[in-house]
């Protein structure tokens, strides 16, 4: 990085902070500290909950996802617009007249303090483990390209990220996230201006996207069923549907958003917002990668884009065979693509067919190679099922964007680290002290006790983020399996709230029942069968419902057998 | 100890919540439309 990227770095993240805790003063109440005492307006909330749920691998792996597999990972937010108004209509305000901080407070209320207790605990321990890995996935990829110490990198967002959030709570972290959506927004927008500045002068935009299309780069749709593959319009639709229910209805870090608004109004619209824009941000973000691919048409990439694993099989005996049949075939693409440009110019139908089918040829010949690759890598003693999704985006960005631009980048994805992780921090906080101290340890305590509570909860959860970030080296495959780890415990909060809202005869201990009989299952089939962790979700809550509803039948079928006898909890 | 009630106000556009709702739907089905258009012409 050059002097004006680190100008420009450091002015993002620096005016990130202090606007953030600008905005927070007065957080000197619980009210304010976790629910910025019910005052925020709709589209605070609405960019909030879009960079909460924004983390930096997402948007690193998203542009490499496109330039590998085509933008077919946009069908994945199909579900998101139908769990939004679902959502609006009838949990944001169930949640607000029950006057609750966290959703598993609600639990309680409907059930019993067992269910809340097993809920909150769920909560912990799936978002605990997601709090270290945000922090550490981004830092894992800034060592890699741009030769940062990973431990100092986690240590600095963490820090940062846990003073704003100590000092300021909910207030800071939204309007903070703010920001960095503004920054996140602005830098792909530049990002996507810059691919087509730099791509050669004879292919212009549509020359890009028809090329991107003949690559197959542009099925945004794929209407074919399969149980296995996570990105289609069917998985999309259901799998996606029960996955976003199970996030913005029963997670604590979207929940606690929605809960600060003014009005259930501004909350519903915060949501709906997001209903309407994140699909269309994700295609856009998807587009960013396929023309990414398309700049590399003409200029050569690495056969790998993890410069060190590349750097460790160079030296293979294997390695040179691999790398002159790379050559040929990036050639071969090169050639391919422009003459296909040319015909399609001209409207030469048959000449585009013949240029088409070479192209395609010679693409299908880097993916062998590349994949063949990626064997060498595991054989020699790299990581298992390696990939280089992670690391495509930001490599194209240091060593082809200008001065400024790779500043600017660097800052986004160090904005949606921090937005993600305060996010998870503050959630993590709220439940600990709201579900677990202050039902379990100390019922008792002033409004300033809490408060201070919460500002160490924080802490804790802060420093533990950065600690097991320090440790998630150790863990491999997790990182890649995050999202998996995610979907093993939703579907059971799913089906828990699901119940709660939908079923009013269903008591607590048949729920608890179904919650652990569900977790059972989606652990079952992540471990004996070949189901995409997409399921999960529906499958969890699916079962749950199933087994609570015949304990409340055959509960029913004894209380009525036996006049007098109340119906148990 | 516990956060205030809010109140429950209708849209600030189309009248009601229900037809937001509807709109939203048409929304995603010409979306999912368009993008299936797009993967068609650039296939």
């Amino acid at each position: 990085m050059r002097v004006l990227d680190w100008i420009v770095l450091v002015a993002s993240l620096v005016s990130i902070i202090a606007y953030g805790l600008y905005r927070a003063r007065g957080s000197n109440t619980v009210d304010r500290y976790l629910l910025a005492g019910k005052s925020m307006p709709w589209y605070a909330m609405a960019l909030s909950i879009m960079a909460t749920q924004a983390s930096a691998i997402t948007f690193i792996s998203t542009t490499g996802q496109s330039y590998v597999d085509g933008m077919r990972f946009v069908q994945f937010y199909f579900g998101l617009p139908l769990a939004m108004i679902v959502i609006a209509a009838v949990v944001v305000p169930v949640f607000h007249h029950a006057q609750v901080y966290t959703a598993y407070e609600y639990l309680e209320k409907r059930f019993d303090a067992k269910t809340r207790a097993l809920g909150s605990l769920i909560f912990l321990a799936q978002r605990g483990l997601s709090a270290g890995l945000t922090i550490y996935a981004p830092a894992l990829v800034l060592s890699v390209i741009m030769g940062w110490p990973e431990r100092t990198t986690t240590i600095c967002v963490g820090a940062t990220v846990v003073t704003y959030t100590m000092l300021g709570g909910i207030k800071a972290v939204t309007w903070s996230d703010v920001q960095q959506m503004g920054i996140i927004l602005g830098g792909l927008i530049i990002s996507l201006i810059t691919v087509f500045v730099l791509l050669p002068s004879q292919v212009g935009f549509s020359d890009a996207v028809y090329l991107a299309g003949a690559a197959g780069r542009l099925n945004a749709v794929t209407t074919n069923f399969d149980w296995n593959d996570r990105f289609n319009i069917w998985s999309g639709f259901f799998g996606g549907t029960f996955l976003f229910l199970s996030y913005f209805g029963c997670d604590q870090s979207q929940v606690q958003r929605y809960l600060t608004g003014k009005s259930i109004a501004e909350s519903r619209l915060s949501l709906l917002f997001n209903a309407v824009a994140k699909i269309p941000m994700q295609f856009f973000i998807l587009f960013i990668g396929a023309m990414v691919f398309v700049f590399y048409l003409f200029v050569q990439p690495p056969v790998i884009f993890q410069q060190a694993e590349l750097k460790r099989i160079s030296t293979s005996g294997n390695f040179a065979p691999l790398a002159e049949q790379y050559q040929q075939a990036f050639d071969r693409r090169r050639q391919a693509a422009l003459a296909l440009v040319e015909a399609h110019h001209r409207v030469d139908p048959v000449a585009e067919e013949q240029q088409k089918a070479a192209y395609r040829a010679a693409q299908k010949d880097i993916d062998r190679t590349r994949a063949a690759t990626a064997k060498l890598v595991e054989a020699t003693g790299g990581e298992k099922g390696f990939s280089d999704t992670n690391y495509i985006f930001l490599s194209f960005v240091t060593k082809y964007l200008p001065s400024g631009i790779v500043g600017l980048v660097i800052a986004v994805i160090l904005a949606a680290t921090m937005s993600a992780s305060s996010g998870e921090i503050n959630s993590l906080a709220t439940v600990s002290v709201i579900d677990i101290y202050q039902r379990y340890v100390k019922r008792d305590g002033s409004d300033h006790h809490y408060l201070v509570a919460s500002r160490w909860a924080t802490l804790f959860w802060g420093a533990y983020a950065v600690a097991f970030a320090g440790y998630a080296h150790r863990l491999g495959s997790l990182i890649v399996a995050v999202n998996k780890v995610g979907s093993l415990f939703y579907g059971s909060l799913l089906g828990c709230f699901v119940l709660a809202f939908a079923f009013p005869r269903v008591r607590g201990t048949a729920t608890f029942i179904g919650m652990l009989v569900g977790e059972a299952v989606i652990l079952l089939t992540a471990n004996y069968t070949d189901i995409s962790w997409l399921w999960y979700n529906g499958i969890g809550c699916i079962v749950v419902m199933a087994t609570a509803l015949l304990i409340t039948a055959l509960q029913d079928g004894a209380a009525s057998a036996t006049p007098g006898k109340p119906l148990p909890r | 100890m516990h956060p205030r009630d809010v109140p429950d106000d209708p849209p600030p556009f189309l009248g009601t919540w229900r037809r937001v709702y509807i709109g939203i739907l048409i929304y995603l089905f010409v979306l999912v439309t368009g993008f299936y258009l797009f993967t068609l012409a650039y296939r």
